[in-house]
């Protein structure tokens, strides 16, 4: 087993020396390797990196994210989705290419304040993300309830291979959709997704500490008991 | 004249000539904002609101390989002896300027580019060094919004009263005494992202000032640190499992 | 119609759903009654340079309010009245939508209401303000800050200029034989009459709610604000928003709001009350 140091971290702080290679949140000057986040700083022989604790969603070819349309055009709409940047969804995307620009067709299809699952098909520093609903389960969103949280806690969310997911949705009896965009959708009875908040809530906040599983676990099994 | 500094070494609110005044900061103070704090320098009380990065409005003022760092310091109405009018006035306006210069060396812009940054910092009582505390508080603000940072940005004053180098100098002080020099640094890095004088220093005094906000300055990083560290990691041991 | 500022939020169909599906079962999202305040903190002598000061939260709006105290000249139609200016900014701190410059309509029309529920209140005795009538008088200004905004910025900033009018101080001046303007040693509370409550309540649909978060003020119909001084009686109103309300709404919302005021009054009182002995 690989050993991992790991310790707390804030911006410019030294974290180590040596031949490291910084992985991701770390820069490094000569062989000194520094911090550019708040964050859980991971030592190992692959290098170093920074997981941090807070920072906007930075869109990646290939995210599935959920967004909000909050304007729209006779091309395309304006999608909200939790980034530095609104995403565009192309009318031609949804349509076909013969479509020919047309505003009401599109308030017809996705109105503001629809929220759609999407995955992101290009996003490069000079232009905003570009969405496509092109795809199983993905379009607009026709029930569940939403929950945000920080978009840099998803990976512990989902947990290894999606372990953390599982064990929150067979304890609740709710479907999660998740955005890498830190946006989450429930659906389920009442019950179930206040306690699947409760759980997701659990994480955000305690994302960085050992314990956490055990911790989800005590808290999703004490409710079974207070229900039955 | 008052005299500011008493036969004993003594200031006129007790504190000696390298003492820096009480000092709390607080992390994510408001709910709204990407990232927030709050500063307590003696009677300064300072809060700072971090959106951001962000789309730029109008787009034309969007630079193509980095983010725009904008900073409004304003005072409020009820936050100096007489009050002051709410329009930004001319003093204000050059302090926002230095304080965005002073933050924008530790923020790594190029990796939001045709974005924009905004730090709001509203002082909401003042006594002197409010610039330099807002500058402490702000780095802060920007590292709870996440932004990537290559070293925090943190500032004190040093001057001259009675004849005397000092550190940290309050209202009165800054008013009646010789000269007051802010001066804010990136710690880890160790350089300098501010520097202003207002009167006048010998070369053996400003070195001698220079020397004292510095260590000032390094005192005051370990307040910062600490702040950001109770907040993110107050409760329990780092871990995976 | 691609906007280039985003003026404020968009809620999700979803959650307005779930929204109006919760108000014909009486609940709302964050599981209050209909007529349920959020949590209301008052902490007052937050600035102590300033002559008074209060910072309220409602819920997550958060709101600071400072007064300052000065001699001045009287408005020329009121020689005989002290001075009182209100003022009130949305600052660029409180929310991604609220932008740095002059107050826009909203402001001052936040900063308006709060000033006529002070004053139609007579909350402070102007004619007590008086050192020589027509020439000289106390001026009490005002100024509220909106921290962060999570909806009814009325109620809000109406409690945190009425705790820091209530428990301000300032040096008593007077008038020595030569006619000149003197300050004393003595410190002097502002002549107070009562605390006046403001109440804002929306309509969504058929319901009625009050104290409305950010979300429901995105989808209410109508808003109302009623101000109450301690006799019950009214002392300032405002209606916003486009929507309408019937005349049974409104006498609904006045009963409510008298009720609601009382309630509300203690905890302002409380919150004075803990200044003083802090």
């Amino acid at each position: 087993m690989p050993e991992v140091e790991r310790k707390y971290v804030t911006p410019g702080e030294l974290i180590a020396e040596g031949s490291y290679k910084p992985i991701s949140n770390v820069i490094r000057i000569k062989d000194k390797l520094y911090a550019t986040k708040v964050g859980l700083a991971e030592i190992s022989h692959e290098g170093i990196r920074v997981i941090p604790l807070s920072g906007p969603y930075i869109p990646r070819v290939e995210d599935l994210v959920i967004g909000k349309i909050v304007d729209y055009s006779a091309f395309s709409w304006e999608v909200d989705i939790n980034s530095c940047f609104f995403a565009y969804l192309s009318a031609q995307s949804v349509f076909g290419r013969d479509f020919s620009p047309d505003r009401e067709s599109l308030l017809k299809k996705f109105s503001i304040g629809d929220l759609i699952y999407a995955k992101v098909i290009a996003y490069d520093r000079t232009r905003n993300p570009l969405l496509s609903v092109s795809g199983p389960g993905l379009g607009r969103i026709p029930k569940g309830e939403i929950v945000k949280i920080s978009p840099a806690k998803i990976p512990r969310l989902i947990g290894k291979k999606g372990s953390m997911i599982k064990t929150i949705e067979s304890a609740t009896n709710c479907k999660l959709i998740i955005g890498q965009n830190g946006i989450i959708l429930i659906v389920g009875t009442p019950d179930g997704v206040l306690l699947a908040t409760q759980a997701i809530r659990m994480v955000e906040s305690e994302a960085h500490l050992a314990g956490l599983t055990k911790n989800i676990q005590n808290l999703l099994s004490k409710s079974k008991e207070v229900q039955s | 004249m008052r005299e500011l500094i008493d036969e004993k070494g003594l200031r006129i609110d007790g504190r000696r000539a390298d003492e820096l005044r009480p000092l709390r900061i607080e992390v994510g103070v408001l709910k709204n904002a990407d990232g927030s704090s709050y500063i307590e320098m003696g009677k300064n009380k300072i809060v700072v609101a971090v959106y951001g990065p962000k789309e730029v409005h109008p787009k034309h003022q969007a630079l193509p390989d980095r983010s725009v760092l904008r900073c409004r310091y304003h005072m409020a109405p009820f936050s100096t002896d007489v009050r002051k009018p709410p329009q930004p006035s001319r003093r204000e306006i050059e302090i926002s300027k230095v304080i965005r210069e002073a933050l924008e060396p530790a923020l790594m812009l190029e990796e939001y580019p045709r974005t924009a940054i905004d730090i709001y910092l509203e002082v909401l009582q003042a006594d002197g060094g409010s610039r330099c505390a807002g500058i402490t508080a702000s780095a802060v603000a920007l590292a709870d919004a996440g932004i990537t940072m290559r070293d925090m940005v943190v500032a004190c004053a040093a001057g001259k009263v009675s004849g005397q180098v000092v550190l940290d100098l309050n209202d009165m002080e800054d008013k009646e005494g010789e000269a007051d020099m802010p001066v804010a640094i990136m710690p880890n890095l160790n350089q300098v992202t501010l520097l202003q004088l207002d009167g006048m220093l010998t070369p053996e005094e400003f070195e001698k000032a220079f020397e004292m906000a510095m260590n000032a300055c390094r005192r005051i990083y370990e307040v910062q640190r600490k702040a950001l560290m109770d907040k993110y990691f107050g409760k329990g041991e780092a871990g995976e499992e | 119609m691609m906007s280039a500022v985003k003026k404020s939020i968009v809620v999700e169909q979803l959650r307005k759903a779930q929204m109006i599906e919760l108000l014909s079962k009486e609940k709302r999202l964050d599981n209050r009654g209909l007529m349920d305040f959020r949590p209301v903190i008052i902490e007052t002598g937050v600035i102590d340079r300033a002559n008074g000061s209060a910072r309220v939260q409602v819920g997550n709006t958060q709101v600071i309010a400072g007064v300052k105290i000065e001699i001045g000249e009287p408005f020329p139609d009121t020689p005989e009245k002290g001075l009182l200016v209100v003022n009130a900014e949305v600052l660029p701190l409180a929310s991604a939508y609220a932008e740095p410059g002059p107050p826009d309509e909203d402001a001052i029309e936040l900063a308006r209401v709060v000033d006529r529920g002070v004053r139609e209140s007579q909350m402070i005795d102007l004619s007590k303000l008086v050192l020589i009538p027509g020439r000289k008088v106390y001026a009490v200004f005002v100024d509220v800050n909106v921290l962060n905004t999570d909806g009814n910025l009325f109620d809000a900033s109406s409690y945190a200029t009425v705790a820091s009018i209530a428990t301000s101080t300032m040096p008593k001046f007077y008038v020595d034989q030569n006619g000149q303007i003197k300050q004393s040693n003595e410190i002097i509370p502002l002549p107070i009459k009562g605390i006046p409550v403001s109440i804002t309540m929306a309509r969504i649909g058929d319901t009625l709610i009050v104290d409305p978060t950010s979300e429901e003020e995105a989808v209410m119909d109508a808003r109302i604000t009623l101000v109450f001084d301690e006799d019950g009686n009214l002392c300032a109103g405002q209606k916003g928003q486009p929507g309408t309300l019937n005349f049974d709404q409104v006498k609904t919302v006045a009963n409510t709001a008298k009720v609601k005021a009382k309630e509300i009054r203690e905890i302002i009182k409380g919150g004075i009350t803990e200044d003083a002995k802090g």
